[in-house]
């Protein structure tokens, strides 16, 4: 793998956390996931089934293959939770460690799958045996080191408008919200808003700072690391936002939903070796945390992806010191990663099915990110499937209106699109969200 | 094909051959799939791989994808810890309705 940290990259303050028992250097602003990576660990865990190798895929809190243990408390993003001076880092579903799991056996032993409906059925005693045994070998971490108390008051939150997520189009929906006078707030799960911007280098932090700034200055109210987790028909109706030390009930007039997409992964044999990533994390890497990813990597462009922001990463890994051979499954078929734990070579049929093995140490996949519609699913919109667009992709009209009343959408999750085109959907939604909900107030 | 298996859920360890199996059997719907393999009860709950195998039920059973409904999304949609849960206070309903160690319906 050998990622390292690019010496000109500005970074916060250093700090030392404790990875397995020893220190590892990280940075203020990094995710755990991301102070791993650059210090050569790659590996963080194993997968409950067959204890596969896993590392984080998406880097963005929605892959679930980064999670450890963290400071005692188990199953957490490394991808989500910031560094701090001191805390400690410790694989799971592990024995002795992620990167030499005995358990890893498993998957060795059923190379064709094993079949949970099957498996040992034919008696009831010796299922119940079994049964028992195979709890023990899989299963998600181990309980926390203490219990916890404490809990946080929920907060009562009433706008105008409320836009979930803030990447380029939510940010040009707060803007334009805000600046037609109506109460705004917007959130976001990062720590920082910019979404997909942080992970383009056509774009980068200081453009999601930029366009951030507009969006405050107009008047909108921005909370960073707060999630939709749920829409609540009840009284009238209200999204719950969670923190990590926060929750509040928000009810608005309008909703916007700019949840933006979940990055995806392709159809290839061993496609969640450690080592391949969504193209968009490698972007992240790169553009928002300054790290180059890999001495070699694959770059593959999905049949459905948008070529452009994939040649612009490529390109931005090139300056960037690294090697990158670009594969576009238009033209050929990934056969299959290759490498025992992290991925050591990718194979890549061409149209008269000759195979050729491609050395390298990370494989970006670019494909076009899944709707995030989980929320507006919950709260009444019709969405549709398109394959082409990610997934269940939210149906809108032109201004951004969903069929549910009251609720607007805009960019990906409405089907994949391009920057450009999610920021203008982002502002006439902002614009017809806020004219509707004045209009109610009044 | 290459040695290997073709992961279309991550969190669960589903493969391509579950996926197609359960299609097989003829759990064909999304819902039937989900609950027959698994797929997407993970810590992700769907996010990576919901469509993927949406899109996977669509090819292999030749539907119109436009007919194919997504599974019900449940709170909360994102992890949160229940410490967080706990301040939302969502149990102050109809006292008869609580729960009374009994199995439900």
């Amino acid at each position: 793998m050998a990622g390292h940290r690019l010496p000109e990259f500005g970074r916060g303050k250093a700090v030392s956390l404790r990875c397995e028992g020893q220190p590892l250097r990280a940075y203020a602003g990094e995710s755990v996931a991301v102070a791993l990576y650059a210090g050569g660990d790659g590996v963080l865990s194993r997968s409950l089934k067959y204890h596969r190798p896993r590392s984080f895929f998406c880097l963005e809190g929605h892959c679930g293959a980064c999670l450890m243990r963290i400071d005692g408390v188990p199953n957490l993003r490394a991808c989500m939770e910031p560094c701090a001076e001191g805390i400690t880092v410790e694989g799971q579903n592990a024995y002795p460690s992620p990167d030499m799991d005995v358990l890893g056996a498993v998957d060795w032993l059923f190379p064709e799958g094993m079949n949970h409906h099957t498996l040992m059925t034919g008696s009831r005693l010796l299922n119940q045996v079994v049964s028992k045994v195979v709890r023990q070998l899989s299963g998600l971490g181990t309980l926390p080191d203490r219990s916890v108390q404490d809990t946080v008051r929920c907060e009562e939150i009433e706008v105008d408008v409320l836009v979930v997520g803030a990447g380029p189009a939510g940010l040009a929906a707060a803007e334009a919200a805000a600046a037609a006078g109506a109460r705004t707030l917007m959130c976001d799960e990062q720590d920082r808003p910019g979404g997909s911007l942080l992970a383009d280098p056509r774009h980068g932090a200081a453009e999601a700072d930029r366009r951030a700034e507009a969006a405050r200055r107009a008047g909108a109210d921005a909370r960073a690391r707060t999630t939709a987790i749920g829409y609540y028909p009840e009284d009238g109706g209200a999204l719950l936002l969670a923190g990590p030390e926060r929750l509040a009930r928000a009810s608005a007039r309008r909703v916007v939903y700019a949840t933006g997409g979940y990055a995806q992964n392709l159809v290839f044999a061993n496609n969640d070796r450690p080592g391949v990533m969504a193209a968009r994390a490698v972007g992240r890497l790169l553009v928002q945390f300054g790290v180059a990813p890999a001495e070699r990597v694959c770059l593959v462009v999905g049949k459905h992806a948008d070529p452009e922001p994939a040649a612009a990463l490529g390109a931005a890994l090139g300056r960037a010191g690294c090697e990158v051979v670009m594969i576009d499954e238009r033209r050929e078929t990934i056969v299959g990663a290759r490498g025992r734990v992290w991925v050591t070579a990718l194979e890549v049929a061409s149209g008269d099915g000759r195979v050729r093995r491609i050395p390298c140490n990370l494989v970006a996949v670019a494909a076009p990110p899944s709707p995030a519609s989980e929320a507006a699913r919950q709260h009444g919109c019709a969405v549709e499937l398109r394959p082409a667009a990610g997934g269940f992709a939210v149906v809108v009209d032109e201004d951004g209106h969903t069929s549910a009343g009251g609720v607007l959408a805009c960019g990906d999750v409405c089907g994949a699109t391009t920057v450009e085109r999610a920021a203008a959907a982002g502002a006439r939604a902002g614009r017809t969200a806020a004219a509707e909900a004045l209009a109610e107030a009044r | 094909m290459s040695k290997g298996k073709v992961i279309v859920c991550r969190c669960e360890d589903v493969t391509l051959k579950d996926v197609r199996h359960s299609i097989a059997l003829g759990y064909a719907d999304i819902e039937e799939v989900k609950r027959y393999t698994g797929f997407g009860t993970g810590p992700c709950q769907g996010k990576e791989c919901h469509g993927l195998i949406a899109a996977i039920i669509a090819e292999e059973s030749g539907r119109d994808p436009a007919g194919i409904e997504p599974f019900t999304s449940r709170s909360p949609i994102s992890p949160t810890p229940l410490r967080i849960l706990a301040g939302a206070g969502f149990d102050d309903g109809d006292e008869d309705e609580a729960y009374d160690g009994e199995e439900g319906p």
